[in-house]
């Protein structure tokens, strides 16, 4: 039984992978484009060279950061569409942080601005939370209200008190990380993300209170019923999502970006959320899932450049892969179709009840 | 000189309070019919980007801002069709979905204005829908020009009100409608088509996101970018709450908002001194308190959000 749903649940993802990529060479060839020629700019601009690589590895780290904080909060059940703002108040601290705290090694500016970071981006996260718990408000609009705050904040600050130049935007931060590995040269970022989202799974997987997290996501009666404290979970849950981005934000700001400008974390809440469900809401896959959108990014660019047609395209694609990837992950969970697929294996499963 | 002064003041914050407040009016209405029968639809702000670009386009290429709205319509509903087969007949959470419109609508909105106007275009703007004054009515000083001097689309805004007010609590049609949102089953069990029930509220929810949508690109800003809609589409959703699921209530939940909104444009217009980002912080942050402090748990449809398979017992 678990196999199989474990099968099904990777299986739904990639076969809208490969439906989306399909729709977007019909959409290319419409268009009076080669899907082919597009595609292999693509991949080109993905893989072509060492620094196409490693500017691969550049471009999923926020996106891992993102997917990672809404699969967190959504395995409790609750919906954080707020990773953006979380993000942006995390990289607002850590410039807070790089631009004051001066004088002291490197090293250790760094970690106390992604620790700031982390904080900021968990104080904002907390907001909708102690307004759902105690208010019963709708986390979604609190969070999504949030979100147009604090880039309106960060507007505020680059064009006014921490201005730096004729240009909008802040100074840039001397506290930078580092890239690994010679040749391909993998962020730093990268590897945090990957730590972090090794430590949340085995959290959500094989702890006792991310099982009770776990349970709020998937049946909040049956958690209250069992004594568990639904709502310190959910308000954990939001807080660790919040810092989840935060540490993304200061992390893009130290790895990537080094100062706050205009567009800064544009869109990546939204991403998150749509790589934590096409991930299946699982670390690993929201990873993988991350890594296979930085993919198309970088590699629109090369297409744009090379067949002219607009990296657009490629945003469809993206949208189209959480499209198709929910809606099977509904129908193969409908009444009927579940039926099917019992009958389909029911002569091996007689142990699974 | 001041006193002028003032009255001129008051009537340009009233006149765009209205003006403001129409698209999140449409679109919280829009909701209202969806919530009515048990869909949440958060894609509202998707549908609106894609509403908005259909209505610029058709506006743009006949030059006529009636069609534009026409398109925003269909387009909206098309849309929309998309969120509905999966929720209503495959049964994805509605939550879900909707995000996924959220992301899919302005993405294929933005590709479509790309391919038309090519990737380097400068901002385009069309021709805007003309006000129309009703006779006599707005001929009243302050007043008229306040309520009654705007195009037929605000108007249409404002009329939906009491129509749904009358459909919803007076007609044996609306009460049906609302019972689907309560408590399917039983709706079922006397005769009233859920399934059928739910398409319907999505065709109505996604035209009127449509139009609401295309009023921005039509009636009030004449130009498209990504990001148009700025969310005005989860404002509204806060309206449907904040106005408690009534028609009333979502309409002073509407002038509340576009208030604000009007109220910083104003501000931003006066005192220059002020940085823009702080004043347009203003409208998103009266919605978080109003939510705060009126917003009430469940007040809502018993059975929104969840789906309905008739086999199931």
């Amino acid at each position: 039984m678990n196999t199989k749903n474990n099968l099904i649940k990777i299986l739904v993802p990639i076969i809208a992978i490969v439906v989306s990529f399909l729709v977007g060479a019909i959409l290319i060839a419409c268009i009076g484009g080669n899907p082919i020629e597009a595609f292999s700019y693509l991949f080109r601009g993905a893989f072509g060279s060492a620094s196409n690589i490693s500017d691969t590895f550049v471009k999923a780290t926020p996106l891992i950061f993102t997917g990672l904080a809404a699969t967190f909060a959504y395995r409790c059940g609750v919906f954080n569409l707020g990773a953006e703002g979380q993000f942006v108040m995390g990289a607002v601290a850590s410039i807070w942080i790089s631009t004051t705290l001066t004088g002291i090694p490197a090293p250790l500016q760094l970690v106390i601005s992604i620790v700031g970071g982390a904080i900021a981006g968990g104080l904002w996260g907390v907001i909708p939370g102690i307004l759902k718990i105690t208010r019963g408000l709708n986390e979604m609009i609190v969070s999504i209200m949030l979100n147009y705050v604090a880039i309106l904040f960060m507007g505020y600050l680059y064009s006014g008190p921490l201005r730096e130049g004729s240009v909008p935007q802040t100074g840039s931060v001397t506290a930078r990380l580092a890239r690994l590995f010679s040749p391909i040269r993998i962020p730093e970022g990268f590897i945090i993300a990957l730590v972090l989202a090794a430590v949340i799974y085995y959290y959500l997987f094989y702890t006792s209170s991310g099982f009770k997290l776990r349970t709020v996501g998937l049946n909040r009666t049956a958690a209250e019923y069992n004594g568990f404290p639904v709502k310190k979970l959910i308000l954990i849950s939001f807080i660790v999502s919040g810092a989840i981005a935060g540490i993304g934000g200061s992390v893009e700001l130290h790895g990537t970006q080094f100062r706050l400008m205009s567009g800064f974390g544009e869109g990546y809440g939204f991403d998150g959320v749509a790589i934590a469900l096409i991930g299946q809401l699982n670390p690993v896959g929201t990873v993988l899932v991350a890594y296979l959108f930085a993919v198309l990014r970088k590699g629109a660019t090369t297409m744009q450049v090379g067949t002219g047609l607009p990296t657009s395209v490629i945003d469809i694609i993206q949208a189209l892969v959480i499209v198709f990837a929910v809606a099977g992950s509904a129908f193969v969970n409908l009444p009927k179709i579940r039926q099917v697929f019992t009958n389909l294996t029911g002569k091996s499963k007689k142990e699974g009840k | 000189m001041e006193a002028i002064m003032n009255v001129n003041f008051i009537q340009e914050l009233l006149l765009s309070m209205v003006r403001m407040a129409t698209p999140i009016l449409i679109v919280a209405i829009a909701e209202l019919y969806s919530e009515r029968a048990g869909l949440v639809n958060i894609g509202l702000d998707g549908m609106m980007a894609f509403g908005a670009l259909a209505g610029f386009l058709t506006c743009y290429i006949t030059n006529n801002p009636y069609l534009g709205i026409l398109a925003g319509a269909i387009c909206g509903i098309s849309v929309n069709m998309v969120y509905a087969f999966c929720t209503i007949t495959l049964g994805a959470e509605q939550i879900v979905y909707g995000m996924a419109i959220n992301i899919f609508a302005p993405a294929l909105a933005s590709f479509i204005y790309k391919i038309y106007f090519g990737i380097n275009s400068t901002l385009i703007s069309n021709t805007l829908m003309s006000a129309a004054p009703i006779p006599f009515l707005g001929k009243i000083p302050v007043l008229g020009n306040v309520l009654f001097n705007h195009t037929p689309i605000v108007y249409l805004a404002y009329l939906l009100v009491p129509f749904t007010y009358v459909f919803f609590n007076k007609t044996k049609a609306g009460l049906n409608f609302k019972a689907v949102g309560e408590f399917p089953k039983a709706a079922e069990s006397l005769g009233i088509n859920v399934i059928r029930t739910k398409y319907l509220a999505s065709v109505i929810c996604g035209g009127l996101a449509g139009i609401g949508g295309a009023y921005l690109t039509t009636s009030y800003i004449g130009t498209y970018s990504d990001g148009v809609v700025s969310g005005r589409g989860f404002i509204a959703l806060s309206a449907v709450i904040f106005g408690r699921w009534m028609p009333g209530g979502v309409l002073l939940a509407a002038l509340l908002f576009g208030f604000t909104d009007a109220l910083q444009l104003r501000m931003q217009v006066l005192n220059s001194g002020t940085p823009y980002q702080l004043l347009a912080m203003i409208p998103y942050l009266c919605t978080l308190f109003v939510l705060a402090f009126f917003g009430i748990k469940k007040a809502g449809p018993k059975a929104n959000g969840r789906p309905f398979f008739k086999e199931e017992r």
